[in-house]
C-alpha cells in the first residue's frame, strides 16, 4: 500500500519527509542559473566603445602640445584665440543642426542666453587673467608641472565615459582640468596667454565633449572619422615636440583602441555569475510616484 | 581580569553544589574522553544572544532548552552587552558566558582570529565541551571559535541563518572567508533547502555533510484570539524591521494604493528602522493618519497581540533565508500574504499563504484577493489554522533534529594538523589557503604556548549546571519548565 508508492522528495520544510535532513535530491540546485544578465560583446562595437577615451587622451595631449607652443613662443595667442573662436563657432552651428534643434526645444535655453554666458565668461576670465598669472608665482614650476600632470590623470580618471560606476563625476573631473590649465597657464609669458590658455581649456575640457556626444548619437560614421582625425592631428603635433613621446602615444591608443577590447572579449568567457533563489530581489518599479 | 571572573563565578557555584565539586574539580580534563554516553557537552558561540533580539538569538535560547531538555549539557558563548558581563544563568540553569571582547560593527566583534584563544580554551577545557556550535556567518566570534576548536582538536557544528548573494565586491569576501571557516568544519546545519543551496555554493561544500533543519515558533505564544480583531474593518498587520531589506519601499506604494480602494481598510505596522520616515511621508501626503497606525519598536511578548488584531499579515521581504514573522502569524490564525523570495515558499502549504512577485502590482493584487476571500467568509477558522501551523515546527523536533547531527558528528574523527592544512590549501585557493594554513599552524603553536603557560590539568573544571550530572537538574524538575522566567540569576 504506502511502501508500493514510491515517496518523493518536496523542496517544503513543514512536512515530515522520510529522509535524511542531509538528504540531497536529484532537484538540487535546479534553480540555479549562471550569466542570465551577461552581454555579449562584439568586437567593432567595443572598440567603437572606445572612442570615448581616445577623444579624451587625445584632448589632453592637444592641450599639452598647444601649451608647450605657447610657451615656447612659437605659437602666438591672438592666432590660438581666433581659431579657438572660429571653431567654437562652427561647433555651435553643429551642434545645433546635428539633431535638427531637438535638444535646444528640450532644454529650452534661448540663444541669448547662450550669449549671455559666453560672454560673461569671457569677460570675467579676461579681467582676472592678472591674477590668475601672479596666483603660482610663489609656487615653484616643478610643483606646477606635478600638479598639472596629477590634475590631469585625475581628470581622466573621474571623467563621464558613460559608465555607470560609483567613481564617475563629470564635475569633479572638468573642474581639475580647469585647474590643471590654470596651473599651466599661469607659467605662460604674459596675462593675455594665460587668458587665451583658460578660454581653450574650457572650450576642449568641457565644449568638445558635449559636441561629441551628440555626433556619437547622431551620426556614428562622422564620430569615428573625426576620432581617427583628431588622434591623428594630436599624434602629429606630439611628433613636432618629441618623436619617442608620439610613438609612445600612438601604442597607448592601439593598446586601448584596439587591445583592451580583445581581451574584454576573452575574459569574458570566463564569466561565471551564478543567480537564484537567494538573491536580494529588485525593486523595478519607480516607487517615488507616491511621494510626488 | 577575566580570569578572576570565571574563578569568582567557579567558586558561587561551588557553594551551591558542593558534593558533586568535590568529586569533580580534582579530575583530569582527560575526563571528556570518558563522557560519550550518547549526550553531549555542547558550546553554542555567537556574538548575537540575548538582550541583542532577533531570530538567531532566539533560536540559540530555545534549542539549548530542548537540548537540555534532552539531557545534554548545554552553554553559550557571546560577548558582553554593556553591563551584562561574566556569567549568568538562565533558565533551567543554562549558563552564559558574556565575554570582553570589543563590539566593532553591528553587534559583532572584533577579530584577530588569535586574542579569543585564551579565554575560548579556558572555557573549553573547564566546561569539557566536546562539541563546539557556532551560529550565524555574520558573528567573528563564531567563526573564530571554530577556528579555535579545531585546533583543539572538538568537533564542529555550524548554524548559518541567512542568504548571500555572489555579485558584489563584499560578498565575493565574504564568502571566500566562509569557504575557509567551513571547509573543514565537521557539519552544517541551514535553515531552508535554498538556505543550503546557497551555503553550499558559498562556501563550495559537499552537501552531504549540510543538513537543513528550519527554524521553530513555540506555538502556545502565538494562539489566536478572534474577539481582539475588530471585524466592522479590514486590518493588514506588518512586523519587521523597517529597513531596506525587508521590502518596506514597497510598503509604502501598497498603503496609498490600497487605502483609496478600499475605504474600511486599515494598516498597523509594527517595528523600527531607518525606513521609517518614508512610511510617514506616505501617511502625511495621503492623510491616513487614523488608518495607519506607526507602533515602533515591539516586544517580542507584545507581538503576539498585535497579530491578533488583523485579518491579514504581509510580508514585503525582498530575501529571507526562513521568515518566522510568516509562521507566527498563521499561527495566530491570520491569511498570509507574502513575496516569493528566498526559502519563504518552503515554509508554509500552498493554502495557508498568497505568494506575490516582489513588486506593488502583485503584492497589491495578492492583497485584493486576500481581501475578496475575507469578505466572502470563504476563509478558515483561525484556531483551525493555528491547529494546522502549530504541528508544522516545534522546538522539540528542531532539538531532536540536531542531536542527530551531533550524534553524527561525533563520531566522525576530527581532522589532525596535517590533514588540516591539506584540506584548506587544496580547498581554498592557492593564496588563502596557504595563508589561513599559516596562520593556523600560529594558531597552534599559540595553543602549545598557551598549554605550558597553564596546563590544563591545572585549570579548575566547572560544576555541570545542566547535562546528565547537572548540579541544576537534579535541584529542579522539568515539570517546571512552563514558567517563562527567563532570568532566574540575574544578580548571582
Amino acid at each position: 500500500m504506502a511502501n508500493a508508492r514510491v515517496v518523493r522528495w518536496q523542496k517544503v520544510l513543514y512536512e515530515r519527509q522520510p529522509f535524511p535532513d542531509n538528504y540531497v535530491d536529484r532537484r538540487f540546485l535546479e534553480e540555479l542559473r549562471k550569466n542570465i544578465s551577461t552581454r555579449k560583446y562584439q568586437y567593432w562595437s567595443v572598440v567603437f566603445e572606445s572612442g570615448v577615451v581616445i577623444q579624451q587622451l587625445c584632448s589632453v595631449c592637444v592641450f599639452v602640445v598647444i601649451w608647450w607652443y605657447m610657451d615656447e613662443g612659437l605659437l602666438a595667442p591672438q592666432w590660438l584665440f581666433g581659431t579657438g573662436l572660429a571653431s567654437s563657432l562652427i561647433g555651435y552651428v553643429l551642434f545645433d543642426l546635428i539633431d535638427g534643434g531637438a535638444g535646444r526645444k528640450k532644454s529650452g535655453r534661448t540663444r541669448w542666453a547662450d550669449l549671455k554666458s559666453a560672454l560673461l565668461f569671457i569677460t570675467f576670465t579676461y579681467g582676472f587673467s592678472p591674477v590668475l598669472k601672479t596666483l603660482t608665482e610663489s609656487v615653484s614650476t616643478d610643483t606646477i608641472y606635478a600638479m598639472s600632470v596629477f590634475m590631469l590623470l585625475g581628470h581622466l580618471i573621474f571623467f563621464d565615459y558613460g559608465a555607470n560606476a560609483a567613481i564617475v563625476s563629470s564635475t569633479l573631473s572638468l573642474n581639475m582640468a580647469i585647474f590643471a590649465s590654470v596651473c599651466l597657464a599661469s607659467r605662460l609669458p604674459r596675462s593675455l596667454h594665460a587668458f587665451i590658455m583658460v578660454t581653450f581649456a574650457i572650450q576642449i575640457f568641457a565644449l568638445w565633449p558635449m559636441l561629441q556626444k551628440k555626433l556619437k548619437a547622431c551620426t556614428p560614421c562622422s564620430y569615428v572619422g573625426v576620432t581617427l582625425l583628431f588622434a591623428f592631428s594630436a599624434l602629429a603635433g606630439l611628433l613636432t615636440i618629441s618623436g619617442v613621446g608620439a610613438i609612445l602615444f600612438a601604442l597607448l591608443l592601439v593598446s586601448i583602441s584596439c587591445l583592451c577590447p580583445y581581451y574584454l572579449i576573452r575574459l569574458q568567457l570566463f564569466k561565471e555569475n551564478i543567480h537564484g533563489p537567494w538573491d536580494e530581489a529588485e525593486i523595478k518599479e519607480d516607487l517615488s510616484r507616491f511621494l510626488t | 581580569m577575566t580570569k578572576l571572573h570565571l574563578n569568582m563565578a567557579y567558586r558561587r557555584v561551588n557553594g551551591n553544589g558542593h558534593s558533586i565539586t568535590s568529586k569533580l574539580s580534582h579530575n583530569d580534563y582527560g575526563i571528556h574522553q570518558l563522557h560519550r554516553t550518547g549526550t553531549h557537552n555542547i558550546c553554542m558561540v555567537s556574538d548575537f544572544f540575548y538582550p541583542n533580539m532577533g531570530g538567531v538569538e532566539s533560536h540559540i535560547y530555545q534549542l539549548s532548552q530542548c537540548l537540555i531538555e534532552r539531557g545534554h549539557k548545554v552553554i553559550i558563548v557571546t560577548h558582553a552587552y554593556g553591563n551584562r558581563k561574566g556569567i549568568r544563568y538562565l533558565t533551567n540553569g543554562l549558563k552564559v558566558y558574556y565575554l570582553p571582547l570589543k563590539v566593532m560593527y553591528n553587534q559583532s566583534t572584533a577579530t584577530t582570529l588569535f586574542h579569543s584563544l585564551p579565554l575560548l580554551r579556558y572555557i573549553f577545557v573547564r566546561e569539557r565541551v566536546t562539541i563546539v556550535h557556532s551560529h550565524s556567518s555574520f558573528s567573528a566570534m563564531a567563526h573564530d571559535a571554530l577556528f579555535h576548536a579545531k585546533t583543539m582538536g572538538l568537533q564542529t557544528v555550524f548554524t548559518d541563518h541567512s542568504l548571500f548573494g555572489f555579485a558584489d565586491v563584499s560578498s565575493v569576501l565574504t564568502n571566500k572567508l566562509l569557504t575557509v571557516s567551513l571547509c573543514d568544519t565537521n557539519h552544517i546545519i541551514c535553515v531552508s533547502y535554498t538556505s543550503k543551496e546557497n551555503t553550499v555554493l558559498r562556501a563550495a561544500l559537499n552537501p552531504e555533510i549540510v543538513s537543513v533543519i528550519p527554524n521553530a515558533v513555540d506555538p502556545t505564544d502565538f494562539t489566536p484570539d478572534p474577539f481582539r480583531r475588530d471585524d466592522s474593518v479590514i486590518t493588514i498587520v506588518v512586523i519587521s524591521r523597517l529597513v531596506y531589506r525587508k521590502g518596506i519601499d514597497l510598503l509604502s506604494g501598497i498603503i496609498p494604493e490600497l487605502c483609496q480602494k478600499y475605504p474600511d481598510l486599515n494598516f498597523i505596522v509594527g517595528g523600527e528602522g531607518p525606513k521609517r520616515i518614508i512610511l510617514e511621508e506616505v501617511r502625511e501626503r495621503y492623510q491616513l493618519h487614523d488608518r495607519v497606525r506607526l507602533l515602533g519598536a515591539l516586544e517580542h511578548q507584545d507581538v503576539r497581540d498585535v497579530l491578533v488584531q488583523g485579518h491579514i499579515f504581509l510580508n514585503t521581504s525582498l530575501t529571507e533565508a526562513f521568515c518566522m514573522a510568516i509562521v507566527e502569524a498563521a499561527s495566530c490564525g491570520l491569511r498570509v500574504v507574502s513575496t516569493r523570495v528566498g526559502g519563504i515558499p518552503e515554509v508554509l502549504p500552498d493554502n495557508l499563504i498568497i505568494l506575490c512577485e516582489p513588486s506593488v502590482k502583485s503584492l497589491c493584487n495578492g492583497l485584493e484577493k486576500a481581501i475578496s476571500q475575507l469578505k466572502s467568509g470563504t476563509l478558515p477558522d483561525p484556531e483551525k489554522i493555528h491547529n494546522r501551523v502549530k504541528t508544522f515546527y516545534t522546538w522539540r523536533n528542531v532539538a531532536e533534529r540536531t542531536e542527530k547531527v551531533y550524534d553524527r558528528v561525533s563520531r566522525e574523527a576530527v581532522l589532525p594538523m596535517d590533514k588540516r592544512l591539506n584540506r584548506l590549501i587544496s580547498h581554498c585557493g592557492p593564496v588563502t589557503g596557504c595563508t589561513f594554513a599559516l596562520l593556523a599552524v600560529l594558531n597552534f603553536l599559540f595553543l602549545v604556548f598557551l598549554r605550558w603557560l597553564t596546563p590544563d590539568s591545572i585549570i579548575d573544571i566547572a560544576v555541570d549546571a545542566t547535562g546528565p550530572k547537572g548540579a541544576w537538574t537534579q535541584q529542579y524538575s522539568f515539570c517546571k519548565k512552563g514558567e517563562e522566567n527567563k532570568e532566574i540569576s540575574e544578580s548571582r
